[in-house]
């Protein structure tokens, strides 16, 4: 009887991952089944193609280096140093995992729209809504949970005792921090970056709010998904899915292969 | 003045606290520090590095005043449990890893010097995780030694190895230390550790420093039945009848034991006496000149290690002696059987004596010497 019930168990556990498996690969491959390649072809030729694939890999890749650039500091922050509000911190820069799209885009549109935060990068000559800054700016605030949360889990794996160790022997905390855990971190840091890249590259609603989805102007990958879908240009639709697929396909690949979880 | 002087040490990490640790070690001391798990045995030692900040006391070594300095500029090298190698790094990069301020042409050949004298020269290539645990061990000995700290910290470094493995480390860094001269301090949980190195030995639990001494004189004269009990002594309360020149005679529930120790007719006192200096007999000897003859009936017998500590009862005070295999079977006793307990006068300790108006005994009442 015992034998029955855990095989039972198994069998609704294994079955249930292979169902979902399934279900998404037949999806995925509907993606790359339907469209005629000849017309991917020219469609991935067009000009309207060809500068929304720019414009992603360009914001994407900036967006991917600032969110670097501050997550490095807060997963390490988050991961070895105690100090006041700290649990109320790590919740408030996950909200983004959680919060929908849109909302967060609203929030940034009215924060860089009409405070005096928007008033204040205004007169640094940089303005947020409805630019190509913007673009940049909506990813950043998308992704950053992401590559935040990996970076502490991953310097969380690190043994405090190698950098305790390294001090000992004479290296700043600097030095330390370049010699003994960013060496270490390696791996969680380019899951972090294709991650974060994945998740700029991805982003539609937030991007959609702040930075708007002008034509040929603010038109990001997803943006030509979704204006074309709604032209009822399916083939233009369909060529940028598969090249966002592509994208969460490499960077799902690199992330398994660091073996690091959220 | 002292080389390590660390005074009245508190630091607080969460909820642990560290209270009030005091101590002082000369220029080639080892000292040893044992205790129980979370005694802050660990973070004594990290505070002495620079990882923790005291919330109060002080430290200094060689005269200068560390309290406040940073980690690297201490000069004070660390050993732990697990070994702390670098993993992304090979055997001859972790020793090298240690000579930061001796960079030069002369870093090879200090690497494989050192490499040598720990017997790990054919392992330089190798990256830690390819290594056996005793090969991890000598690695981060190595790369400690090669800093040639002005103090050497070890956290149990021991304890993840094999018997045998373990025996052949401890003449290695018996060895290494000697050469050099270093001071260590040295955290165990086996007192086979204290035994094979320390000059000193400090018992910790709970955040606090109980006990600090030589090795013997803490280990003869446990000042409280914990720290008895974790060095193999018996601690028990008596009554001083009669003083001599050469000793004083102890009531211990009427049964009377002579000690070569000094104190006074009437002073109630605590009385240590070390598990294996006790021997055990079946018929009382003839003569026993030097030593205590005590009657007494036979409680249980328990293996510890390769010897047996044998459980006694004098007139209902517990008393226990370690005895080897051979005594066991010699006796051919069974619990409840009588026997004879002989013990040496000169290892009969008194520990703490007061006069009858005093209050009963505290933990840091200084002990009669002879």
């Amino acid at each position: 009887m015992r034998s029955l019930a855990a095989d039972s168990f198994r069998f609704c556990t294994i079955g249930g991952a292979l169902l979902v498996t399934f279900l998404l690969v037949a999806a995925i491959a509907a993606l790359f089944l339907v469209p005629d390649i000849s017309d991917v072809r020219a469609n991935l030729l067009s000009a309207e193609m060809r500068y929304s694939l720019k414009l992603s890999l360009m914001t994407g890749i900036l967006s991917t280096l600032l969110v670097m650039l501050f997550a490095m500091p807060i997963g390490y922050a988050l991961s070895r140093f105690d100090f006041p509000f700290k649990g109320l911190v790590k919740t408030i820069l996950d909200l983004p995992i959680a919060f929908p799209e849109l909302v967060l885009g609203l929030c940034l549109l009215l924060l860089f729209g009409s405070t005096f935060v928007g008033s204040l990068f205004k007169a640094l000559g940089l303005q947020f809504v409805f630019t190509k800054q913007g673009i940049v700016v909506a990813q950043f605030f998308t992704a950053l949970p992401y590559a935040s949360r990996i970076l502490k889990s991953t310097f969380d794996y690190i043994d405090p005792k190698l950098e305790f160790v390294s001090r000992s022997l004479g290296y700043s905390i600097w030095e330390t921090f370049r010699n003994v855990s960013l060496p270490l971190a390696k791996n969680g840091i380019l899951a972090a970056t294709v991650i974060s890249f994945a998740r700029c590259i991805g982003t539609f609603g937030t991007v959609l709010i702040l930075a708007g989805g002008t034509y040929m102007k603010t038109e990001v990958l997803p943006m030509t998904l979704y204006l074309n879908i709604s032209y009822g240009n399916m083939g233009m639709a369909l060529t940028s899915g598969i090249v966002l697929t592509v994208v969460s396909f490499v960077a799902i690949y690199f992330f398994e292969r660091a073996e690091v979880g959220l | 003045m002292s080389f390590l002087e660390v005074s009245d040490l508190h630091v607080r990490l969460a909820e642990f606290q560290l209270a009030g640790v005091s101590l002082s070690l000369d220029r080639g001391d080892y000292l040893t520090i044992i205790g129980p798990t979370g005694a802050g045995k660990t973070i004594f030692i990290e505070a002495l590095v620079g990882f923790w900040q005291p919330d109060q006391g002080r430290v200094s070594l060689d005269g200068r005043d560390i309290t406040h300095e940073l980690p690297e500029h201490r000069h004070i090298g660390i050993v732990y449990q697990d070994y702390a190698l670098m993993p992304h790094m090979t055997v001859f990069r972790n020793i090298a890893y240690g000579l930061k301020k001796h960079k030069g042409p002369d870093l090879e050949d200090n690497v494989r010097q050192m490499a040598a004298s720990l017997h790990i020269d054919h392992l330089l290539h190798r990256k830690p995780a390819t290594l056996s645990g005793g090969e991890q061990q000598r690695v981060a000995l190595a790369r400690a030694l090669v800093a040639e700290p002005r103090l050497l910290l070890m956290d149990e470094p021991f304890s993840a190895l094999d018997r045998q493995t373990r025996r052949e480390a401890r003449v290695l860094l018996k060895n290494a230390v000697r050469e050099r001269g270093t001071t260590v301090v040295h955290i165990t949980h086996d007192l086979d550790d204290a035994w094979a190195f320390a000059d000193k030995l400090a018992v910790f639990k709970g955040g606090r420093m109980l006990q600090f001494g030589s090795l013997h004189d803490v280990l003869a004269r446990p000042r409280s039945q914990f720290i008895a009990d974790f060095v193999g002594a018996c601690l028990i309360r008596g009554t001083v009848v009669s003083a001599a020149e050469d000793g004083v005679q102890i009531d211990i529930g009427g049964v009377h034991l002579a000690s070569l120790d000094v104190a006074a007719p009437g002073d109630a006192v605590d009385v240590a006496i070390r598990h294996e200096t006790i021997s055990l007999q079946k018929e009382r000897p003839v003569s026993a000149s030097g030593f205590n003859v005590v009657p007494a009936v036979l409680g249980q017998v328990m293996p510890e290690g390769p010897a047996f500590l044998v459980d006694m009862h004098v007139n209902g005070t517990g008393l226990q002696a370690l005895v080897s295999h051979d005594t066991v079977q010699r006796l051919q006793s069974r619990e409840g059987d009588p026997m004879y307990a002989l013990i040496p006068k000169q290892h009969v300790k008194i520990v703490a004596a007061h006069h009858p108006s005093q209050q009963p005994v505290q933990e840091k009442t200084r002990v009669h010497r002879k």
